[in-house]
């Protein structure tokens, strides 16, 4: 059913999830700093969702200086954004992915010490893949 | 597009000894699209009819702009009621060309848009030489679209506008829909079974039960305010204590909840509060979980 929004999925707010496509292209360089992003008018045709929707997304990276308006023209990129963008993931890291690995851990009965070995471990697979 | 709140306020309707409204209350707020969803015989029609003065109530009172609609023709001019059509009608609207059935648009609406009707018809593909009974069902759907488009009413009403329609052909309905908004900023309500691919479309969604609008909210907002949690059916009810559980199914000992924000707690926060899963609900689970009740007669 998902399909229809595009690479929209129903599992997370749709704002959220439009904040965080924007970002993903703000790291990938799809939007430069200082460039132009999509307006509402045309997020919200591009994944059938509305405006108003669309908006809170773009407004949330407003409060957080990723995004800026100017007036009459439209959104852009701020100075710094990926630099912004970079720092809020690395914060969130902790909450989205390693505070679940600690729950599934726990309920799985490993301790500290299995659990930091296995994290060691697939760090050095995974450097010795990119070597 | 300037429009006035459409108000209800106490609405009753029975049919024979069935009560379909019950003391109905619900504000349509201008410039907004809304979806109004509820079960199959909840009395979504009946309301709709009610609000654009095409049926009649029992008791209560409609105002548009605060001017009752009942034989207004102001508040009418700015009301646009496009109904389901029925395939099996054979006389009556049924019975007129489908160039016709839009004259009588045209008519109605003071703000018809001719050119407007005009490229609907074409990209629809509806020939204007046929009669409105030997189309096929996806096409009655294209007539009611393009009667509510074109009407550019303040407050346009859709009655099931996807019902006969193919997966495409509601992509392009919701884009359409999107446009207009876009351009007008007209205030629409859409009711659909379709809940899915439609709750991205809309801004608030009202929820119809029991004869009450029992939502009016936000579509994200609403649909944020609950979380399934489930696992061991002891450790649920642990951690659902004090909140308000609105739904719950039991296989063996595994127990699933679905959980509404209490008070000042929010149900997502529960993640984390025991060796339970907890995890968001899509805006037709939460019409599920509080609709899903045996009918209430």
């Amino acid at each position: 059913m998902n399909r229809v929004h595009g690479s929209l999925n129903d599992q997370a707010l749709i704002y959220l999830q439009i904040a965080q496509m924007l970002e993903d292209d703000i790291l990938r360089g799809v939007y430069r700093e200082e460039e132009q992003v999509p307006s509402t008018n045309e997020l919200a045709r591009e994944y059938n969702i509305n405006p108003a929707t669309a908006a809170k997304g773009i407004n949330l990276l407003v409060a957080e200086g990723v995004l800026y308006k100017r007036r009459g023209i439209g959104m852009f990129v701020a100075p710094g954004a990926t630099a912004a963008v970079k720092e809020k993931r690395r914060k969130a890291l902790g909450e989205e992915y390693v505070l679940p690995l600690l729950r599934e851990a726990k309920s799985l009965g490993l301790n500290k010490e299995e659990l930091l070995a296995m994290v060691k471990e697939a760090i050095e697979h995974e450097g010795g893949e990119k070597a | 597009m300037t429009s006035g709140v459409l108000q209800a306020k106490g609405l009753c309707k029975s049919y024979k000894d069935k009560q379909v409204l019950k003391n109905l209350d619900i504000t349509i707020e201008p410039g907004k699209i809304y979806g109004l969803i509820g079960r199959n015989g909840a009395g979504k029609t009946t309301l709709l009819g009610i609000l654009t003065a095409q049926n009649t109530h029992d008791s209560g009172e409609v105002t548009y702009g605060g001017e009752p609609v009942w034989e207004n023709p102001k508040a009418l001019a700015d009301l646009c009621f496009s109904r389901e059509l029925q395939t099996t009608l054979f006389y009556g609207q049924n019975n007129l060309k489908v160039r016709h059935y839009l004259q009588a648009g045209a008519t109605f609406y003071p703000r018809w848009d001719e050119d407007y009707a005009r490229r609907l018809m074409k990209e629809f593909g509806l020939e204007e030489k046929k009669r409105v009974c030997q189309l096929s069902k996806g096409q009655l759907s294209m007539v009611t679209i393009l009667i509510a488009l074109a009407s550019n009413a303040p407050v346009t009403i859709l009655d099931e506008p996807v019902a006969g329609l193919d997966v495409v052909a509601r992509e392009r309905f919701y884009q359409l829909l999107l446009d207009d908004y876009a351009r007008t900023n007209r205030t629409f309500i859409i009711s659909t079974h379709i809940i899915e691919e439609a709750a991205s479309v809309f801004e608030r969604v009202l929820i119809l039960d029991d004869g009450h609008i029992i939502e009016n909210e936000e579509t994200e907002e609403l649909v944020d305010q609950f979380r399934y949690v489930s696992g061991a059916a002891e450790e649920v009810d642990r951690v659902c204590e004090g909140m308000t559980v609105v739904h719950q199914r039991t296989m063996g000992r595994r127990k699933t909840a679905a959980v509404r924000d209490t008070g000042g707690r929010r149900a997502a926060d529960l993640e984390g509060a025991g060796d339970v899963d907890v995890s968001p609900l899509s805006l037709q689970n939460v019409f599920v979980a509080l609709c899903g009740h045996e009918p209430v007669e």
